[in-house]
């Protein structure tokens, strides 16, 4: 049995050298920091890791921040997908208009909700106090307790659209045929939904949850202008603690370490979702 | 409402899901739910809108009204004195136009190396199961959240002097969109009907002429809203752009606009002014292109 | 095609080879005092033809990319403006050419002595800027209440005034980070504490520093409501708006106080020297420095130039436009002292004005100990809690670096 090189190997060949260079020999330079420090090979930046009460704590946020904004994203994208779906008029224009904040680059959504969230002349507060509601403890992104809500708050109004977006192109691929069968057996509204439409956007479904999980376990840039991960440490997450540690304390070597742990964190997570995918 | 049929699939026309043209079925055509229906879009529709409705007018109020309290939506005097000021004081139109080539070049780029690709895995027969992991592996580069590159990214440009110009960051946003590329494309190749391609190849076309000729053309509308996913993503991408570039020349609008907020005096109206004018290119073209979205994330969504 | 052709004359044209012509590249923080630094490069580029490139940066980008290129030798940057605080990092290792001359005596002591490591100058410094207490004057006269001289009596005048004009009687920055710090300072210092103690030890577990912490937190209750998120810029937000009496600031937010487009408050305002509780008040200083990174491909020209922006004729020339000098006979001229009020206090601030501890660990340090102010300021944490946290940590900065 002869080996033949696979004939689409060249087809394929240019873009994994591109990625090979620019993914994977950064991944294996990454790897050789994490285990230097100004000592020489040493397992000490991994050792610091276990130890890192704020990495934990980082973490623990980033998954919170993730979970919950994807569940706002996905319910509140699903159900505008049904619902502008089922509009007679007008569903192109609407479609443009809520599209719109994920076209914005995060760092103006950043800031532009920076601005809206300013307890003292933010327009939140501002048209809240002239409906009447006392604003003296409503501080979104500078409370303790609400810093976190605020900034998922960012994120589920930048990102709904994503899969809104999603969600109508998977809708819009559904076939007639069972949709007619369910209409001619007489189900009802909300049966044609679990039985019908749901399982099949399943594919669509978990590939919106893929990807949109991907982005968020590495969020950045709007915790980055909206709050640098505070009050305290209220709104830190992996991304900012390594960005941090590396460009602000120059601390590379531990950097690296805490980017090759969560790098395996997320490759499991996604490596579940995609098995997921198949089934 | 007619049928579309596209190949072997069968698309829904819009609106046989909801039988929007049938009368007295029961569970659609109410006058008030219809009427409910379109109150809560609208709402929707002024939650996306309304703050960057707020973004539009602080870039044209004077600073002392952007912090009045209460809050002025109509209220106010305009004026266009922070436009002016980005475009003359500031090197905001560098920074546009580097986004521009950046963009738009990082995008073909990613298109002409990920649609070959796409072809050769869904195409050619691979071994095992070879396509499938390759794919998987292309996909799974697009999980390397940027902080993991970045400081070898920062090193290797800086051996070939590539750090601080737009080639670097062209390199790097090709590499931050080509999973995403080979990805959809895949679907969309797979979606096509091998006839057509068999039929060419026996009178003698070459594989790369049925590339261009025959693939090309019907997977049009996903290479459209690829492409247009792919400008979005390098356009607005911060860290890569944030690092990578040390003076103005090899910076791009995000980060000329998060320089906007500085440490004694976040220049509202020039961030806001800036933000104004690097949304309007990417509204402009997802809403010229936006028959191309839906009708091709559908085709290939499905076969992701 | 055609398109994909004009992108690579594009692409081509932007990466024209450096060190080809004659280029300076400067670094300035974006803000007032790198606007000062800007208008006075473009001059000096016209004067000896020499193309002038500006990068201006926010304050922690700054810090990041300067770092950056220092460590990385890439020669990014000619000229680099700093934050006194940075200087130990940036020095270190020899990331700095030190300068061809001594600088002269009519430069401000405390200005200069952040400027040296091992008995060298590397920097010169531009911006004289050490903290001043800004208060509603108006409304103290309109009350009876002399002049905020001391803590203790700025909480009570800070609830008698608020009180009665429905305002906020104190604002300050509590976010985490340079915020909290740079405006805990004073508090610390006229309390009694330190960060570090005599032999160099972290000291914030002592009874003075968790006493000036609670203060803090005290002082707060009479901030609106987010202060533990606050930047220098809703400070003076709040300020300008006319919605809190007075605060801790900064010299370069003297300009915009009295600046009718942008302030509801103009001539109201008076700048006195920071307050005193158990010690005399001292205020912090915040000078920028200038200098060149040893990677520069261009030391000659940025020597040259750094030496011209901190003549005493260009550094008036930059006061006029809105730069704290750090010289003598600039903050004594007649005609500058009748242009700006507050000259006067500002020099007697400076000559006193303390740095932040010098070490390389700064930035870490800084950030630790920010974290657990915001907390104490968010009620996420007691004054105790979060002294006792944030000695904790800076001793373990301390340790790792050995």
């Amino acid at each position: 049995m002869t080996r033949r090189i696979p004939p689409g190997l060249i087809w394929v060949a240019p873009a994994l050298f591109v990625l090979a260079a620019l993914s994977i020999y950064p991944l294996l330079y990454l790897i050789k920091v994490s285990l230097t420090d100004s000592h020489g090979i040493t397992l000490a930046n991994y050792a610091r890791l276990f130890q890192d009460r704020l990495f934990s704590v980082a973490a623990g946020q980033t998954l919170l921040y993730a979970a919950f904004a994807l569940a706002f994203e996905f319910f509140l994208g699903l159900g505008l997908a049904l619902l502008i779906d089922s509009l007679v008029h007008g569903r192109a224009l609407i479609r443009v208009g809520l599209l719109a904040p994920m076209l914005l680059p995060p760092v103006v959504a950043a800031v532009i909700w920076r601005l809206i969230y300013n307890p003292e002349f933010g327009v939140l507060n501002g048209m809240l106090r002239q409906l009447g509601i006392n604003t003296a403890n409503l501080t979104w992104t500078s409370g303790r307790s609400s810093a976190m809500l605020s900034v998922i708050l960012v994120d589920v109004w930048e990102w709904t659209p994503f899969l809104f977006l999603l969600l109508t192109a998977g809708l819009q691929a559904i076939p007639a045929e069972p949709l007619e069968a369910a209409r001619v057996d007489g189900a009802g509204y909300w049966q044609t939904l679990r039985d019908v439409i749901l399982p099949l956007l399943k594919p669509v479904i978990l590939l919106a949850l893929l990807l949109r999980s991907m982005d968020l376990l590495r969020i950045f840039d709007q915790i980055f202008l909206l709050t640098q991960g505070g009050p305290g440490s209220a709104t830190e997450t992996v991304s900012l603690y390594i960005y941090r540690t590396a460009f602000r304390f120059s601390n590379f070597g531990y950097a690296a370490a805490m980017s090759f742990v969560g790098l395996v964190i997320t490759m499991l997570a996604a490596r579940g979702l995609m098995r997921l995918m198949r089934v | 409402m007619t049928r579309t049929s596209t190949h072997s699939l069968t698309v829904a026309a819009p609106g046989i899901l909801w039988s929007r043209d049938r009368q007295g079925s029961g569970w659609a055509n109410n006058r008030m739910k219809t009427l409910a229906k379109y109150a809560a879009a609208l709402a929707a529709l002024a939650f996306a809108l309304a703050p960057i409705y707020w973004l539009i007018t602080i870039s044209i109020k004077r600073e002392i009204d952007q912090f009045a309290s209460p809050p002025l939506w109509f209220s106010f005097t305009p004026t266009l004195v922070h436009y002016t000021a980005i475009f003359t004081h500031e090197a905001f139109g560098r920074y546009f136009l580097n986004s521009i080539v950046v963009s738009t070049c990082s995008t073909l780029i990613a298109l002409t190396l990920g649609l070959p690709a796409a072809y050769g895995l869904a195409r050619f027969p691979w071994p095992h199961d070879w396509s499938r992991s390759i794919s998987f592996w292309i996909l799974s580069n697009r999980m390397l959240p940027p902080i993991v590159t970045i400081i070898p990214l920062f090193l290797m440009l800086r051996q070939v002097h590539l750090l601080n110009s737009l080639v670097g960051l062209i390199l790097v946003d090709v590499a931050l969109n080509l999973p995403f590329v080979v990805w959809m494309m895949r679907g969309f190749v797979e979606e096509l009907p091998r006839e057509i391609e068999e039929a060419a190849m026996l009178d003698g076309e070459s594989r790369v002429g049925v590339l261009l000729r025959f693939v090309l053309p019907l997977v049009r509308p996903g290479l459209a809203a690829t492409a247009v996913f792919c400008l979005i993503v390098a356009w607005n991408e911060f860290l890569f752009a944030l690092i990578l570039s040390q003076t103005e020349s090899a910076m791009t609008l995000p980060v000329g606009i998060a320089a906007h907020v500085t440490q004694y005096e976040i220049q509202w109206g020039a961030m806001s002014a800036a933000g104004v004018v690097a949304m309007l290119p990417v509204l402009i073209f997802a809403a010229a292109a936006q028959r191309y979205f839906v009708r091709g994330l559908s085709l290939g969504a499905l076969k992701g | 095609m055609r398109f994909l052709l004009l992108c690579l004359a594009a692409l081509l044209a932007s990466c024209s080879h450096p060190g080809s012509e004659k280029v300076l590249t400067i670094a300035v923080n974006a803000g007032v005092e790198g606007s000062a630094l800007k208008a006075a490069a473009h001059e000096w580029g016209e004067l000896r033809t020499t193309r002038i490139e500006v990068v201006e940066l926010p304050y922690a980008n700054l810090f990041e990319k300067e770092s950056l290129d220092l460590q990385s030798r890439s020669g990014a940057y000619d000229v680099i403006m700093m934050d006194d605080p940075w200087f130990p990092k940036l020095v270190a290792d020899g990331g700095l050419t030190p300068l061809a001359h001594e600088p002269d005596a009519d430069f401000l002591a405390s200005t200069l002595a952040v400027c040296s490591n091992a008995g060298k100058y590397y920097a010169l410094p531009y911006v004289g800027n050490s903290q001043l207490f800004f208060y509603r004057k108006d409304l103290f006269d309109k009350y009876n209440l002399g002049a905020p001289d001391r803590w203790e009596k700025i909480l009570n005048d800070a609830k008698t005034i608020g009180a009665g004009e429905k305002m906020f009687g104190y604002v300050m920055r509590a976010a985490p980070g340079n915020s909290a710090v740079t405006d805990f300072m004073p508090l610390l210092w006229a309390f009694g504490g330190d960060i570090f103690d005599a032999q160099g030890r972290p000291n914030l577990a002592s009874p003075e520093a968790i006493e000036a912490l609670r203060f803090m937190v005290e002082l707060g209750k009479y901030s609106p409501p987010g202060y533990a998120g606050f930047n220098a810029a809703e400070v003076s937000a709040q300020l300008l708006q006319g919605t809190a009496v007075m605060s801790i600031n900064w010299p370069a937010w003297i300009a915009a106080m009295d600046d009718p487009s942008k302030s509801k408050v103009t001539g109201k305002i008076e700048f006195a020297p920071m307050p005193a509780a158990r010690l005399p008040g001292v205020a912090e200083l915040g000078a920028w420095l200038l200098a060149i990174p040893a990677g520069s491909a261009h030391r000659d020209a940025a020597s040259d130039f750094i030496a011209w922006a901190t003549e005493p004729a260009q550094m008036t020339q930059a006061a006029v436009r809105g730069n704290p000098p750090t010289r003598r006979s600039v903050f004594q001229s007649p005609d500058l002292v009748k242009k700006f009020r507050a000259f006067p206090a500002q020099l007697a601030a400076l000559e006193a004005a303390r740095p932040r501890p010098r070490t390389t660990q700064w930035n870490e340090i800084e950030n630790a100990f920010g974290v657990s102010l915001s907390q104490a300021n968010s009620g996420a944490a007691t004054p105790e809690a979060a002294m006792q946290q944030a000695n904790r940590e800076i001793a373990a900065i301390l340790a790792r670096s050995k």
